[in-house]
C-alpha cells in the first residue's frame, strides 16, 4: 500500500468501516510511514475532540417535563 | 373485557414507546441546539420531533434503532421548518469526486496535535457550527453519535459514498478552522512569519 491508498481510506480506518484485510494494510502502512501516520494520529484527535466538546449538556427540564406531558 | 384488555396492552406499548423516546432527550436536544445554534429554536424542534415521533410511532419497528429513527425524523423537520426545504438540490458535492489526495499537499494547514489540546470547547463547537449544515449533520451523525455510514445514509437518505465524502470535507473544513483559530489567537505563529 502507498500513500495515496492509505490516506485514501484514512476516514474510513478511523470510523473502522474498512474490511479486515484492508485494516490490516492501512496499519502496517502507517507502521512504516511516519508522516501518514501524524496525519492519522491528527484525524484521530479532532474527531476525539469533536465528539467530547459537542456530547455534552443538558435538555431544559422544562422541555423534559413538556415532553413528559406530551408522550405519557 | 377483550376491549379493555387491547386497551391496556396499548397503553403499556405507548408506555413503552414513550419511555425508550425519552431517553434519547439529551442527545437530540444537543443535536438540535448544533443544527439550529439556537437554544429556543432547538427547544422548538426537539419538540415538534417527539410530537411527530408520537404520531407516526406505528412506523417505527420495534427492536430497530430508535436513535436513527429519531434523528431522521429531527433531521427532516429541520430541513423542512428551518431551511424552507430539503436538501435534495443544494448540492456541496461538487461532481462528487472525491478528492482525499488533497490531505497531503497541504500540510500546513493541519494543526499539531498538541495544539488542538490549547484550543478551548467552545471554539471545538464553534467551528463544527460554522460547518454547512449538509456537513454538520454528517459529522454530528458519525463523530457525535457515532452511527456507521450506513445508519447515518438512512438518516439522511443519500448512499453511503455522500456520506463519506460530505465527511471528508467537513473534516478538511474543521481541521483548517481550527488551525485558523490557533494561529489568530496565538497558540501558534504562522509558518514563515519569519520573526
Amino acid at each position: 500500500m502507498n500513500c495515496r491508498d492509505c490516506l485514501e481510506r484514512l476516514d474510513t480506518y478511523l470510523d473502522r468501516e474498512l474490511t479486515d484485510a484492508e485494516v490490516v494494510m492501512v496499519r502496517q502502512h502507517l507502521a512504516d510511514c511516519p508522516p501518514c501516520e501524524e496525519l492519522y494520529l491528527l484525524q484521530v484527535h479532532v474527531k476525539r475532540l469533536v465528539k467530547v466538546c459537542c456530547d455534552r449538556g443538558e435538555a431544559p427540564a422544562s422541555l423534559r417535563s413538556r415532553l413528559r406531558q406530551i408522550l405519557f | 373485557m377483550v376491549l379493555v384488555a387491547e386497551h391496556a396492552a396499548e397503553t403499556d406499548a405507548r408506555g413503552r414507546f414513550a419511555e425508550e423516546a425519552i431517553g434519547y432527550l439529551d442527545t437530540l436536544y444537543r443535536g438540535a441546539l448544533r443544527l439550529t445554534r439556537d437554544p429556543a429554536q432547538a427547544e422548538d424542534l426537539v419538540q415538534d420531533t417527539y410530537v411527530r415521533a408520537l404520531r407516526y410511532q406505528g412506523s417505527y419497528q420495534v427492536g430497530t434503532n430508535m436513535k436513527a429513527w429519531l434523528f431522521a425524523i429531527m433531521r427532516n423537520l429541520f430541513w423542512d421548518r428551518f431551511k424552507g426545504g430539503r436538501p435534495e438540490d443544494i448540492s456541496l458535492d461538487g461532481d462528487g469526486e472525491f478528492a482525499l489526495y488533497d490531505t497531503l499537499k497541504d500540510p500546513s494547514a493541519v494543526p499539531e496535535t498538541d495544539v488542538l489540546d490549547a484550543i478551548a470547547a467552545e471554539e471545538v463547537v464553534r467551528a463544527v457550527e460554522k460547518l454547512p449544515e449538509l456537513h454538520r449533520e454528517v459529522v454530528l451523525l458519525v463523530d457525535v453519535e457515532g452511527f456507521s455510514y450506513k445508519d447515518a445514509a438512512e438518516v439522511l437518505g443519500v448512499p453511503i459514498g455522500t456520506v463519506m465524502s460530505r465527511l471528508h470535507r467537513a473534516r478538511r473544513q474543521l481541521q483548517r478552522s481550527l488551525h485558523e483559530y490557533a494561529r489568530e489567537s496565538g497558540i501558534v505563529r504562522a509558518q514563515g512569519d519569519g520573526s
